[in-house]
This record gives C-alpha cells, structure tokens and sequence, in this order.
C-alpha cells in the first residue's frame, strides 16, 4: 500500500513486477512462512480451546488438535480438489491457477480449523472457502459464469454457500485480486526459446546444437507441457510465496530440458559484469532450492495421511461457529448486544439533534424514531 | 474475532463518512477523510447484496487493476474494506472532470493547455499499456482532474488484461462517441489502438470544446466517422470489410482535418491523424505519441497548477447515476454510461479563486515529456 513511485510518476527502470502486489505482500522467506503457520495454528487452538471450555468445562482435554504441519497438508488436499473441479467446468488455466494462488494466501491468514457455521455440517473433507475461492478466480480473471450454473454442478451446494464467503476470501487477500503465474512465464520462456532456436542466437555450443537440431521432437510441444506439468506441481508447494513466476517457470523448464534452460539463461542475462556476477552467481541455486521443492512436495497428500487429520479435524472444529452449541449462541448474542447498541446510540443522537425542536419531544416518547434514522448510512444494520 | 475481520474493520476506522454526495441503484458516493490527516478522500460504497452473482464484474475490475496501477494520472485507490453486504473503495477525492471542463463556457483553452492535458493523458495511459491493461472507456468525464490541475484516468470497471492473441474479447465497449471503427465493425481480436482512438477523440473534442463524433447510433456512429474522415479504402484499412459487422454505410470523401481545426498547428493535427488511423496496428502508440513532436514543439504544456479550472464545479451538479453494471448486450449512446461512475462532482468551496490571468509567461521548466 506504500508504493512510491518516481518523481515523474514513473517507474520506467523498475520490472513492472516489483510495483505488483503479489510482490510487494506476498513474498515470504520460508521461515517466515513456517512462522506464520505456527503462530495462525496456536492462536486457533488457544481460542478454540476455549470455546470447548466455555461451552462444557474439561472438553478440551480429550481434543488433539492439528498442527500447522497437518492443516497445511488439508490446504494441499483443498488445492487438489480445486484442479478436480477445474476439470469439471473446463476452466482455463488461468481460473485455475488464480483459485489455488487465492486459496494458499487466504491460509496464511486463516486456519482450517476455524469454520464457517454455514458450511460445517457437510463436505468435512474439503473446504468451502475452496468453492468461494475459485468462483472469484472466475470473475478476477474475467472468465465469470453465472452462481447458479456454478453451484448447480456441485453436489450439495447452494448460492449462498459460496456467496456467504466471498468477502471473508476478498478481505483475507487484501482485495489484491491480480497475481503473476508461473505458466506464463513459462509460456513466455518457451516462446522466447523458439525464437532464439530459430535464429540460432545463442547456441554457441555445437553440442547443444546437434544434440536439440537433430532430435525433431526438441522444441515440440511435449517438452512444453512436461515443464507446464512442473509449473502445475509447484503450485501444491510453497515456491510461488518464495520465488518469482518466472524463476519458477525456469527451474520447470529446466527439470524438463537443464541444457537448454542453461544456455537460455546465459543469453538472457545482461553481460554487464556487476549485474550477471550477482544474477549467475545465485540464480543456480534458487533454481535448485526450487525444482527440489517441486520434487518432494509437488504431488497432492497421500489420502491415508489425510484421512487421520481429517478425523481429527472434524473433532476440534471451532465450537463457536457450529450452530447450536453454546459458543455459538454466546457469540451470536455477543453480537446481537453490540448491534443494538449501536443502534441505541445512533437513536440517542438523532434524540439529541431533534431535541430543541418543539415537534421532536412527542416523537421521542411515541418510539417512532427508529423510523428517522438514516440506515442507508449505517454499515452495522441490516 | 477473526483476524482478518479485525483487520478490516482497522482498515474501516482510517477513513470518515463526511457527506453523501451520489446516489444511485449500485452504489452510494460519499466525500470523507482520513483520520488524524485530515486529507479527503471519496468513500464508493457498493451494495452488493444487490447482485445475484455476488461481487460485481465492474467492482472487481476495478479493484483489480487500481490495486496495482500506482501512477501520477491514474486515480489512486487508497483502501478497500467491506462493511456488512458492502464493498466500500476509498478513491482519492477530486473536484472534477475534464468534460465539466471543456463544457464551462467561461474559461478559455490555451494550445498549451490542451497539450498539457494531452500529455497528462498519454502518461496515465502509456502507463496502463505498459501494464498491460486496456481501458477500454475512456472519454472526458473518465479524466478527473484534482486540485492541483493534475489529470487521472478513472473507472476501470470496463478494464481488463491484453487478451493473448487468438483470445476473443467482447466489442461492446467504450461509449460510443470514442468507440473506435474496429469495434463498431464487431471485431473480436484488439489491442490498445482502441484506447488511442478514444483518445484522438478527446484530443478533437478539447480543440472544438464540442464532442467530435456524436453518432445517435451504432449504425450512425459509422457514418457520422467516415464523414468527418472519409470512408476507408480497402488498402487504407486492409481486410475491414471481413469483419464480423461490416456494414456498407456510403462512400464519403476525406476532407482535409484543416478545415475544421483552424488554429490547430501541424504538430497537433498530425498527432490527431496518427490517433485516429483506420488501420489499429498503425495507429499511433501511447508510448510514440508522447514522443511525438507535438509535445517536444512550443508552446510547452502548461503547468497543470495553472491550467484552467471549473469555477461552477462547487455548484450542486447532480451527479450522474452511480451504478455498478455493466450493461452487456445494450447498443445504447454510451453503453456502458451506468456503468461504475466514480464522479465526484460536489467539492468544498473552491479555495482557488485566484483564476488565471491571461498572459502568463511560459513556463519551460517542468512538463517535458520524456
């Protein structure tokens, strides 16, 4: 929300990626991320805790609640479901990276074990914020379909199971609703490489250049969609909080083809020393630090795995939003009293206005003047 | 409490409710400030339990693209925060509009002001470009301009991303006076050339201080163009007449753009004809136009701290309809002249009385367009 630009209202030498939100705020170290997850995970089971003891003293005794290594396994279950689903519609891969991008960002900030009362009765296995999720991932990426075709093809899903959440999603992205994807930079690399392979500019190496010219299959679209296949895998991992879209999209490209990723990157790289000193110096080990990401954690959980927390999910579920328990009467009343404060001072100030006017005593006493207040104006009525 | 409700209602408490200054179906208009700095701001309130579908395509394109376009002529977006069932964007509050400019009888345009203003606008827009975003409903009640005489390109609830080539895009966009030839002819398959003709548009409409091409319809709009520029030739335009609408709408002759603009320098008119090219891939980019000589030629842009201002704007104008739809499939004039309208017409008294003498000196030191 800071961002300075130039003086002349321009940023013409900074990457139009350094003036985006994804990465401005969402950018993490991987202690950072392993910290944030931490800190989520025990303020829920704090508060959680609670709620069970405030709804039956001693209940929270028997509870295990997850840790944050297991919640991040259901929200890497929650990112599969989102692919399964894209299948279904035939969404574009845009929509599709976009939910899942929305999805892992809404938990950093949210827990799984915090649930909303209107979803928790059903689907224990996946979460509802998934389905809010990739319906907004429609309409940020321009591609929306109507609510009720989109719930009508989901099992047990209405409107306002998706609707109801949409702005706890929005509010938990910060309304930063662009995001720079992996698969473009890919695409971007691959068309690059094609054009380069054609003007045979940067193939120096007469090995690389028999080895890729004379194979017919080099070049062709399989080499693509197996490093799009990486770029999909690393979206079930932690890179694109950690790594730029097109580091990712390079360390893909080169689990799929290292020689030419190398050569590529050579060509790329400004030859100016003070700047590919730094650049080639670190960029192999980035490249690294991500493909051995992709290669032990890009693959959805092993369902046995998740069954286990999911059991134990559905014990220590957040009292306080499943209806009818106490906590959730105690929360719902809290609210109810803060409300009709609101409107109790609202009704007192409009008293307090009309108070000089001869007309206005008698309106008082009748209890009309609820009536006189200006709702339209007020965010906290219905 | 959840912490992100929390934190939305911190964001919620940075900004007060001072007035409602508009109204209408979508969304409520109100003119604020920040607490504790005392800066105001205008507060656009959306009602969006109004929507069967949720957050509104026009709300979230806004929100989208203002998120990450931080540009000096590109209205800022302070804040958002929901409140109940609405979304609620805190927008830099500016007085008015370049069209409540150019329709105040009283003030005089300079050449020098309109370059300014045209450079102003290339800025914002040379900026989206290179974002890769289209506008896609620029005219000159959509250029607000602030208290310091800068100019902001605002409502983006029609923008979107360049689509990748091959990808179709809808042709009902941009209302319909700056709507250019392309999309009149239904093409599905654009780029930023249509924003570079609204802009020629605008450019034309500054000189004559009178819309430049006001079609009553679609169909007019096609002839009230070839009119004023002459019917395209196949080899002018090629292929236009493939496109998916292309009617025959009569052969008309170009006629000198002189004729018309009478005081208009050369450097000016050949900036107009580059923005209004039939053919898009030749039309003149943002980017090349502000290194047109035009803006490089005297008189140098005003400074916009002394361009001329709207005296009428603290005058109770009503304020257009504030909605939030987009209406799809309607052909009406300004198809889209519901939608999202950001306008902020009511302002405090006008502190700069001071108005502007008519000679001025030159002044050479900022504006340089780079």
């Amino acid at each position: 929300m800071t961002s300075s630009p130039a003086p002349d209202g321009t940023a013409h030498d900074k990457p139009l990626y350094e003036a985006s939100t994804q990465f401005r705020n969402w950018r993490y170290s991987p202690e950072q991320l392993t910290k944030i997850r931490k800190v989520l995970n025990v303020a829920a089971v704090t508060a959680i805790r609670h709620n069970f003891e405030v709804d039956e003293p001693g209940s929270s005794a028997n509870v295990s609640f997850l840790d944050a290594d297991e919640e991040l396994l259901l929200v890497k279950l929650y990112i599969s479901k989102i692919t399964q689903l894209c299948a279904l519609f035939r969404f574009p891969e845009e929509v599709e990276a976009t939910a899942i991008t929305y999805l892992k960002r809404f938990y950093l900030k949210n827990t799984v074990m915090d649930w909303h009362p209107k979803n928790v009765m059903y689907v224990l296995v996946t979460s509802p914020y998934r389905l809010t999720a990739l319906f907004l991932a429609t309409k940020t990426t321009n591609n929306p379909i109507s609510i009720d075709e989109y719930t009508s093809r989901i099992p047990k899903t209405v409107p306002s199971d998706v609707l109801d959440l949409e702005f706890l999603v929005a509010q938990s992205l910060g309304f930063e609703f662009a995001v720079w994807h992996a698969h473009r930079a890919l695409w971007g690399i691959w068309l690059d490489i094609q054009v380069r392979f054609l003007k045979n500019m940067f193939f120096n190496s007469l090995t690389i250049i028999k080895n890729y010219a004379t194979d017919s299959t080099i070049l062709s679209m399989s080499e693509y969609n197996l490093a799009l296949n990486y770029v999909r895998a690393s979206r079930l991992t932690d890179a694109e909080f950690i790594h730029t879209p097109s580091q990712v999209a390079l360390a893909a490209f080169s689990l799929v083809a290292p020689d030419l990723a190398l050569q590529w990157t050579v060509a790329k790289i400004p030859r100016d020393a003070s700047h590919s000193g730094s650049s080639m110096s670190t960029l192999p080990l980035v490249l690294e630090s991500i493909k051995s990401l992709i290669r032990t954690s890009g693959h959805p959980p092993d369902v046995e795995s998740v069954r286990e927390v999911d059991r134990r999910l559905r014990i220590c579920k957040n009292p306080e939003k499943v209806p009818g328990t106490r906590a959730y009467m105690a929360k719902r009343a809290e609210e109810e009293r803060i409300a009709e404060e609101k409107r109790a001072r609202k009704i007192e100030e409009v008293q307090k206005a009309t108070a000089g006017d001869p007309f206005g005593d008698e309106l008082q006493n009748t209890g009309q003047l609820p009536g006189l207040v200006d709702y339209d104006d007020d965010d906290n009525d219905d | 409490m959840d912490a992100v409700e929390k934190a939305n209602i911190e964001r919620q408490k940075r900004w007060t409710k001072d007035q409602k200054v508009g109204e209408g179906t979508y969304a409520v208009v109100y003119r604020g400030r920040e607490v504790g700095v005392g800066r105001k701001i205008a507060i656009k309130k959306i009602k969006v339990g109004q929507f069967k579908d949720g957050l509104d395509m026009s709300a979230i394109r806004e929100v989208k693209y203002l998120r990450e376009l931080k540009h000096r002529n590109v209205i800022e977006l302070l804040d958002v925060f929901s409140s109940k069932t609405n979304l609620n964007l805190v927008l830099e509050f500016l007085d008015s509009d370049l069209e409540m400019i150019i329709k105040d009888r009283s003030l005089v345009f300079l050449p020098a002001d309109i370059k300014s203003w045209m450079a102003m606008t290339f800025r914002g827009l040379e900026f989206c470009h290179r974002n890769h975003v289209l506008h896609r409903d620029l005219k000159p009640n959509n250029l607000l301009i602030a208290a310091d005489g800068q100019l902001k390109i605002a409502d983006f609830g029609l923008a979107r991303d360049f689509a990748d080539p091959g990808y179709k895009m809808t042709c009902q966009v941009i209302t319909r006076w700056y709507r250019p030839p392309e999309l009149l002819f239904g093409s599905r398959y654009y780029g930023s050339a249509v924003d570079v003709w609204s802009v020629g548009c605008i450019f034309a409409e500054l000189m004559l201080r009178t819309p430049y091409l006001p079609g009553d319809s679609d169909m007019d709009q096609l002839k009230t163009i070839f009119r004023a520029l002459g019917t395209p030739t196949e080899e002018e335009w090629p292929g236009h007449t493939k496109l998916p609408n292309y009617v025959p709408v009569g052969q008309f002759l170009k006629a000198p753009l002189r004729d018309l603009f009478t005081a208009a320098s050369a450097d000016a008119l050949n900036l107009l004809t580059r923005c209004l090219i039939y053919e898009p891939r030749k039309r003149i980019s943002a980017r090349d136009a502000l290194n047109h000589p035009y803006f490089f030629a005297l008189p140098y842009p005003t400074h916009p701290s002394k361009l001329p201002k709207c005296a009428k704007q603290v005058a109770s104008r009503p304020l257009e309809e504030v909605d939030g739809n987009v209406e799809k499939d309607s052909t009406g004039p300004g198809v889209h002249a519901k939608n999202g309208k950001l306008k902020r017409k009511l302002s405090s008294p006008l502190d700069d009385s001071k108005g502007r003498t008519i000679a001025r000196r030159l002044d050479f030191t900022k504006q340089m367009v780079t």
